[in-house]
């Protein structure tokens, strides 16, 4: 009884980062700062990027799709949009996942960059194409720039996160 | 050279078709299934679109409840602002009653001559409207797109193009129609343009949302100048919206004739679409 109790609760800890992933796509949860005009983040490519990278039975390649879905369903944004940039975001992670012996900080968040660039090339080429939606390039600019800037303050916060499942694991 | 390259391909492979112990399916697989929607979606087959709409009416009632929490956290935290300032407030409210007071007499006086003139030049006044009354489910911004969504849609009247109105004042218009829900497009999103007509020296502009705080106002006249006198209303050139719904106060700001919007529309949260003009007999 104890033993799946505290299987239950190490579950439960596993769970939260793709809860948070699903409920920043589907809430009002806000990335996108207004009063500071040019102050907004991709925090959906943060997740996905790092979690693919560092463990990635933590969110599946399923649950990245399904996140991508509703997120252009809240957005109002044509269906697979999102979808298809966050899979390339992970399409990155898994790549540099394989092609890395040894990661460390400056290296997840310099490939970083290539993820962003991708994703964010991905929404702005479906959109432009395909919808008549007008985009802001500096906008998106600052998104992406802030998304690149804060990954170290995410990735700090996600890795003692994941060092505590992985003790409760283990213990 | 070359075993640079077949490791690279080795990598990529590896990544687009590797599976985890759980997981379903490949990032190859899921890729391709994502183009399909998206071309499926873009294709806007009628089934495809009552689909959406389903979809769409869900998701905006799940998302409305789940953001509750986030609801209640900034409501509390406006209440609290509002508490602390709230003698200033009665303060300041006290003047204005007096102010009003003092020009509501020379308004009844406008009122009766503004009649009289009426009847003389035969205009019809039709300044009310039929509106429906709806709740902000949802208010989520982005990089490509300012827009809410309502608990309302096709049951209650709602069509594309229609007026929403937040205390009497233009705030959007919608773009998206579901069964019992829609999207408003907020007048400041970069992708809102509104024929409008500047008062009182009655010059035609658009309104075009910058996806700031202040939409900008388009193709005034070279040599027109503003005022702090200007207000902006609807024109309704475009035969889409009705005209003479008030929206904003022009301002100069960056050296660009800007409306300061009477309502702002990150902050509604109960709005009224405008179905249709109101006849006289219903406005009264």
């Amino acid at each position: 009884m104890a033993i799946n109790i505290k299987k239950f609760k190490n579950d439960l800890l596993r769970l939260v980062p793709l809860l948070f992933l699903i409920y920043i796509c589907i809430s009002e949860f806000h990335t996108q700062f207004y009063m500071w005009k040019i102050f907004s983040f991709n925090l959906q490519f943060i997740i996905i990027y790092y979690w693919i990278l560092r463990d990635p039975s933590i969110i599946g390649y399923g649950f990245v799709f399904l996140c991508g879905m509703i997120n252009d369903v809240v957005l109002s944004l044509p269906l697979g949009t999102s979808a298809i940039s966050y899979l390339f975001v992970s399409l990155v992670a898994a790549y540099v996942r394989n092609a890395t012996v040894r990661s460390t900080m400056y290296t997840d968040w310099f490939t970083f960059i290539i993820a962003i660039i991708i994703g964010n090339f991905i929404t702005f080429f479906l959109l432009t194409k395909f919808t008549e939606i007008e985009i802001e390039y500096s906008l998106v600019f600052y998104n992406s720039l802030f998304t690149f800037i804060l990954y170290p303050a995410f990735w700090l916060i996600f890795e003692l996160y994941k060092r505590a499942i992985s003790l409760r694991t283990y213990d | 050279m070359a075993t640079s390259r077949d490791d690279f391909g080795i990598a990529i492979r590896s990544a687009l078709l590797q599976r985890g112990a759980r997981q379903k399916f490949s990032l190859f697989v899921l890729i391709l299934i994502s183009i399909a929607i998206f071309l499926l979606d873009y294709s806007q087959l009628k089934p495809v679109k009552v689909l959406r709409s389903v979809i769409n009416d869900g998701v905006y009632r799940i998302s409305a409840i789940s953001s509750s929490p986030i609801k209640f956290t900034s409501a509390t935290k406006d209440f609290f602002i509002n508490h602390l300032f709230i003698y200033e407030e009665n303060k300041k409210l006290k003047e204005e009653v007096e102010e009003l007071k003092k020009n509501k007499l020379s308004n009844s006086f406008l009122q009766t001559q503004n009649k009289k003139l009426q009847e003389v030049v035969q205009i019809e006044e039709k300044l009310s409207f039929t509106t429906v009354g709806a709740k902000i489910m949802l208010d989520k911004n982005s990089p490509y797109l300012n827009s809410a969504i309502i608990n309302k849609g096709q049951n209650s009247g709602i069509k594309l193009g229609m007026p929403v109105l937040s205390k009497g004042h233009l705030v959007g218009r919608i773009v998206e129609v579901n069964f019992v829900s829609s999207r408003i497009l907020l007048l400041n999103d970069l992708n809102s343009r509104i024929p409008v007509i500047v008062s009182p020296t009655g010059e035609q502009a658009i309104l075009s949302g910058l996806g700031d705080q202040k939409p900008s106002l388009e193709y005034l006249p070279e040599n027109f100048e503003l005022t702090e006198e200007n207000s902006v209303y609807t024109s309704g050139k475009d035969g889409v919206l009705f005209s003479g719904i008030s929206i904003g106060k022009a301002v100069i700001e960056d050296n660009r004739a800007k409306v300061k919007l009477f309502t702002d529309p990150n902050q509604i949260f109960l709005v009224n679409v405008v179905l249709d003009k109101a006849t006289d007999l219903e406005a009264m």
